[in-house]
C-alpha cells in the first residue's frame, strides 16, 4: 500500500529531481474526490473513477504549475516548502467541503473476509498490492518503451540537452506530476474502502510512503515497491510480535539505517555527476 | 467653594461608577461561555454540547431569564482539543467576555489544563463531556470544578459490573487508545476489576488512525479473552470491529461511550449489530416530558428526524441538564459573582427534575459529579440505531 503512493515520489523525481511532499494528501483528495461522486451523487463506479483521476491529474498539474515551476526553473530547492503548503491547503479545503468526519467507502470486496486457516484478509487488502505491481511494471514500461517515456527521462537526465533536443521541458515536467497524481488518485480509491475517507488521512500516508520511497530508491520503481511490501510486513511483524506502540521505532529506524549504508536506497542509482 | 465642587464632583464619580455599571448590568444578558472542540475530528460533539446549551437557554429566556429579568447568552469558542488553546481560551472568556459559568466539552486533555485557571479567576467549571477521573477530582478547594457527564472512575466500575453481573465473563481482554483517556481507564478497570478478584488476561493499545487491530486482537484471543472492553472513539472503533471480524473471533464486546461520537454505524455496517456501550442518556425508547421537549426542539431548531438520528446524543443531554443546574445556582446566590455561585451549586436547594434524572442536592463539598454509575445505562448497537439494554 505504501509501495503505490511511493511510486508517485518516483515519477517526478525521475523526471525533474523534485516532487510532491503533499502526495499523501493527493490520496486523501483521490478518496474524497471519488467519495463525493460515487458515494454522495451515487454515480456508477466506472465514471466515478474517471473523473476521480481526471480531476487528480488537473490537481497534479496545478500544483507543479503554481508551487514547483517557479522555482524549478530557478533551481531553487523552495518547491519542497511550496508542496506543502499546497497539500495543507488542500487538507483545509477538504475540511471545509466535505466535513470532518471520517465517512465509510462501500466497496463489495470488504463485505465478507476471506478465511485462511485461522487467519481471514479482506479481498480489498489483496487488490492493493496486485494493483501496485501492474502499476510499477506499467511505469517501467512507459519509460523504457515509449518515445515519450524516454523523453521525460531524458529531461531527468539533462534538462539543456534535452531542451535543445527539442523537448518542452516545462510540458515534460507538468506530465509527470499529472501521471503522479493520478498514481496518488488510485491508490486513494483502494485505500478508501480499508482507511475510511477523511480529510487527515493523507500525511500519515504520505509521510511513510517517503520512508518507503528513501528505503526503496527513489530513482527506482522496483525497489520502491518491494520496499513497500518490505515495508508493510515489517510494520505487521513488529505490531504482532513486539508491540504496536514500537512499530513506528523500529520502522523510521530502518530507514536511518538505510540511509546511512545505502544512501541512495537499496536499489536506487548514486547520482552521476556532471563535471 | 472650588474645594466643594472638587469634593462633590469626585463623590458623583465614585457614586456613578459603582451605580451606573450595576444598572446597566442589571438589563445586561449574564453570558455563559463554551470552551469545546467545534471543529476537527470531534467537532459533533461540539455541536451536540451547543444544542443542548441552546435549547436550555432558549427555554429559560422564555420564561423571563435568571435574576429576576435578565437573559442568558451563550459564547462559544473553538479549543481545537487543544490544551494551550484551551487555557487561552478559558482567560478570554472571563477577562474580556465576563462570562459567570464556562462548559466545557470533549477532551479530558483539555479540561485538565483549565481547572487551574478556574481556581485563579473563581469561576465556575461545568463539565459537560470530558470524563477524566482527575478533573473534578482534582484536590483543589474550593473546587470550582463541577460536572453533568461520566467519570472514568465509575465508568469502570459500570463497565466491570456489566461484565461479570450481566455477561457473567470473567476474562476480560482489554483494548484501550494510546492516550491518556486510555491509561484512566486502564487504571480504573484494573482496579475494579481486581476488585472482584479478576485479573485482565491482556492489555492492548492502539495509536490515532491505525489501520489494523488484528495484531492486538490476536494477542487477547490467544491469551484467553472471553470479552473485550474497548476504549475508543469512532474511528479507530470501526477498525478494531473490521479486524474482528477478519479474525472470525466472535466474542462479546463492550465499550466507553467515545464510539458513539463519530459516524460509528456508517463506518462499520453489520458489524456494528451487538456492540454494547454506556451513555448518560438515550433519546431512544421511552421518553420523560424533558426528552420529548428537548426531542420536539432538536426536530424543530436542528433538523432531527428520529431519537436515533441525534448525533452525539449525551453531550446535549448533559449539557441540557448542566445548564439548568448552573441557571439554578445563579437565581439561588442572586448574583454573578463566581464565588457566590459556586458555594450555590454545592448546595443546590429544592429538586431539578432533568432530561437524564431528578437532582436532589447534586453537588457537594466532596462530590462534584452529578452523575454516577447508577444513572448510566448501557445501549446496543441494532440495525444501525441504538436502543437501550433492560439491565438484569
Amino acid at each position: 500500500m505504501y509501495g503505490l503512493v511511493a511510486l508517485g515520489y518516483h515519477i517526478t523525481w525521475a523526471t525533474s529531481r523534485t516532487m510532491n511532499f503533499s502526495q499523501g494528501h493527493a490520496v486523501m483528495a483521490g478518496a474524497v474526490v471519488a467519495y463525493t461522486v460515487f458515494v454522495a451523487l451515487g454515480w456508477p463506479f466506472p465514471l466515478a473513477l474517471v473523473i476521480t483521476l481526471a480531476a487528480l491529474a488537473c490537481y497534479g498539474a496545478l500544483v507543479e504549475r503554481i508551487a514547483v515551476r517557479p522555482f524549478f526553473l530557478r533551481a531553487s530547492p523552495a518547491w519542497l516548502l511550496a508542496t506543502i503548503a499546497v497539500g495543507i491547503i488542500a487538507e483545509n479545503v477538504a475540511q471545509l467541503t466535505f466535513g470532518k468526519d471520517a465517512r465509510a467507502f462501500p466497496s463489495p470486496l470488504m463485505q465478507k473476509p476471506i478465511f485462511v486457516g485461522s487467519a481471514g484478509f479482506y479481498p480489498q487488502e489483496l487488490l492493493v498490492p496486485v494493483v501496485g505491481l501492474l502499476l510499477m511494471g506499467m511505469v517501467q514500461l512507459f519509460y523504457h518503451r515509449t518515445s515519450y517515456g524516454k523523453q521525460l527521462k531524458a529531461v531527468a537526465w539533462n534538462p539543456e540537452a534535452a531542451g535543445l533536443m527539442g523537448i518542452n521541458i516545462p510540458r515534460a515536467v507538468m506530465a509527470s506530476y499529472a501521471l503522479s497524481a493520478i498514481l496518488a488518485g488510485v491508490a486513494g480509491v483502494l485505500l478508501a474502502p480499508l482507511l475510511n475517507v477523511a480529510p487527515q488521512m493523507g500525511t500519515i500516508i504520505g509521510l511513510k510512503a517517503f520512508a518507503v520511497a528513501i528505503i526503496g530508491g527513489l530513482t527506482s520503481a522496483p525497489g520502491i515497491v518491494i520496499a513497500g511490501l518490505g515495508y508493510g510486513l515489517v510494520e505487521t511483524f513488529t505490531a504482532g510480535y513486539i508491540s504496536t506502540r514500537a512499530r513506528e521505532i523500529v520502522g523510521f529506524g530502518l530507514v536511518i539505517l538505510v540511509l546511512v549504508l545505502k544512501p541512495w536506497g537499496l536499489m536506487g542509482d548514486k547520482p552521476s555527476r556532471r563535471v | 467653594m472650588r474645594r466643594v465642587s472638587v469634593i462633590l464632583s469626585i463623590v458623583l464619580a465614585v457614586a456613578l461608577s459603582v451605580v451606573g455599571p450595576a444598572l446597566a448590568q442589571s438589563k445586561e444578558p449574564v453570558k455563559i461561555g463554551l470552551s469545546a472542540a467545534v471543529s476537527g475530528g470531534s467537532a459533533a460533539s461540539g455541536e451536540a454540547i451547543k444544542r443542548g446549551l441552546q435549547i436550555a437557554i432558549d427555554e429559560i429566556n422564555a420564561k423571563g431569564g435568571v435574576l429576576g429579568g435578565r437573559k442568558l447568552d451563550l459564547v462559544i469558542r473553538d479549543d481545537e482539543g487543544n490544551p494551550q488553546k484551551g487555557v487561552t481560551i478559558a482567560r478570554e472568556l472571563v477577562e474580556r467576555e465576563k462570562v459567570a459559568a464556562v462548559f466545557g466539552g470533549l477532551h479530558t486533555t483539555v479540561a485538565l489544563a483549565q481547572v487551574p485557571v478556574w481556581q485563579e479567576l473563581k469561576t465556575p467549571y461545568m463539565g459537560a463531556w470530558a470524563a477524566g477521573t482527575n478533573i473534578t477530582r482534582n484536590r483543589q478547594t474550593p473546587n470550582y470544578v463541577f460536572r453533568v457527564s461520566a467519570n472514568d472512575d465509575y465508568v469502570d466500575r459500570f463497565l466491570s459490573r456489566y461484565a461479570i453481573e450481566v455477561l457473567k465473563k470473567g476474562k476480560p481482554g482489554l483494548l484501550l487508545e494510546n492516550t491518556p483517556w486510555g491509561q484512566s481507564n486502564e487504571a480504573g478497570l484494573t482496579k475494579w476489576f481486581g476488585e472482584k478478584g479478576i485479573k485482565a488476561v491482556g492489555v492492548e493499545r492502539f495509536n490515532w488512525n491505525d489501520p489494523d487491530m488484528s495484531p492486538q486482537l490476536l494477542r487477547l484471543k490467544s491469551a484467553g479473552a472471553d470479552h473485550i472492553v474497548l476504549v475508543a472513539n469512532a474511528p479507530e472503533g470501526a477498525q478494531v470491529l473490521r479486524s474482528k471480524a477478519k479474525l472470525g473471533w466472535d466474542t462479546a464486546m463492550i465499550s466507553h461511550w467515545g464510539i458513539s461520537g463519530g459516524r460509528f454505524a456508517e463506518l462499520t455496517g453489520d458489524l456494528s449489530e451487538g456492540v454494547t456501550f454506556l451513555q448518560t442518556y438515550t433519546f431512544s425508547g421511552k421518553q420523560n416530558e424533558r426528552g420529548q421537549y428537548v426531542l420536539k426542539m432538536l426536530r424543530e431548531k436542528y433538523g432531527v428526524k428520529e431519537p436515533g438520528d441525534v448525533i452525539a446524543p449525551v453531550g446535549t443531554a448533559n449539557a441540557y441538564d448542566g445548564l439548568h443546574l448552573v441557571a439554578r445556582a445563579l437565581d439561588q446566590s442572586g448574583s454573578t459573582e463566581g464565588s457566590q455561585v459556586r458555594d450555590a451549586l454545592e448546595n443546590l436547594k429544592g429538586e431539578y427534575k432533568g432530561l437524564i434524572k431528578t437532582y436532589k442536592r447534586p453537588f457537594t463539598p466532596e462530590q462534584h459529579d452529578a452523575l454516577t454509575d447508577e444513572d448510566y445505562v448501557m445501549v446496543v448497537w441494532k440495525g444501525g440505531k441504538i436502543v437501550p439494554v433492560t439491565m438484569k
